[in-house]
């Protein structure tokens, strides 16, 4: 792939999906040159993104109406490779989410709990996370390309 | 190859023991069968309830989500817990969001 390429996949916002999607981005990531280490941390990143548009995008749908889709865009720049994933449902309020965004380091078993920690795992292990909500919701992940890797 | 692996689990019962190995993909696609096996298990206060994570391959928050509510439940009947065998690259995750030290003995 040369800079800027991009590769699409578009599909309906079900969880049956999620193998394909991470298979597709070990695909692209092995391509690229990305370590085995780093193609683990996209994927759960990849995978907490696509979550939120399965279990939030399009709740309250009716079994009659046809099923919203999401959007898995991969995006490889000269040094890095974005994963945008893209729902055009209802966006959910990534402001409050981010507030509670934290890992459960120092808490009781009484306080712990698993919200927030899909977008915590994504920051924690993307390099930049950017997350906008305008029609739906758009998560962009973005991992860099380590010098290391390069040939001289 | 790194191909996916469908999730699949299987539990042994042993005398006051009942371990649960998990093995491949525990996704949000996998997740409720998870929550299903689990649930009657989580009744039996007189034994010791174990996850054994040697073949899982892949877990993100909805797994560690379903290990939390696990864990909460146990603790509110005071009953033992616990997870064992974790893979490095789980074991990565459970220490980045802090859940380690609630699931591990040591």
């Amino acid at each position: 792939m040369t800079a800027d390429e991009k590769i699409t996949l578009k599909l309906p916002a079900k969880s049956d999906y999620l193998d394909l999607i991470r298979l597709t981005l070990y695909g692209i990531a092995t391509k690229i040159g990305f370590t085995y280490e780093e193609i683990e941390d996209m994927k759960v990143a990849v995978s907490e993104a696509c979550n939120n548009a399965v279990l939030y995008a399009y709740a309250g749908r009716l079994d009659t109406e046809p099923h919203g889709e999401m959007e898995v865009s991969f995006v490889r720049t000269v040094d890095s490779l974005s994963i945008v994933v893209k729902d055009e449902g209802h966006s959910f309020d990534a402001a409050s989410v981010a507030q509670k965004a934290e890992p459960l380091h120092g808490k009781s078993i009484q306080d712990i709990q698993a919200g927030g920690l899909g977008l915590y795992l994504m920051q924690a292990l993307m390099d930049e996370v950017e997350v906008r909500s305008e029609k739906g919701t758009e998560v962009v992940l973005t991992k860099r390309l380590e010098k290391s890797g390069e040939m001289a | 190859m790194n191909q996916n692996e469908k999730f699949q689990l299987r539990t042994e019962t042993q005398e006051g023991r009942c371990i649960v190995y998990l093995s491949g993909e525990l996704d949000l696609d996998s997740a409720s069968q998870l929550r299903a096996a689990m649930a009657p298990l989580m009744e039996l206060t007189d034994r010791e309830l174990i996850l054994n994570l040697r073949d899982l391959k892949y877990i993100d928050s909805t797994g560690i989500g379903i290990f939390v509510s696990v864990l909460k439940a146990r603790h509110a009947k005071n009953a033992p817990f616990e997870v064992e065998a974790i893979p490095p690259g789980i074991r990565k995750l459970f220490d980045m969001t802090g859940i380690t030290t609630f699931l591990t003995k040591s």
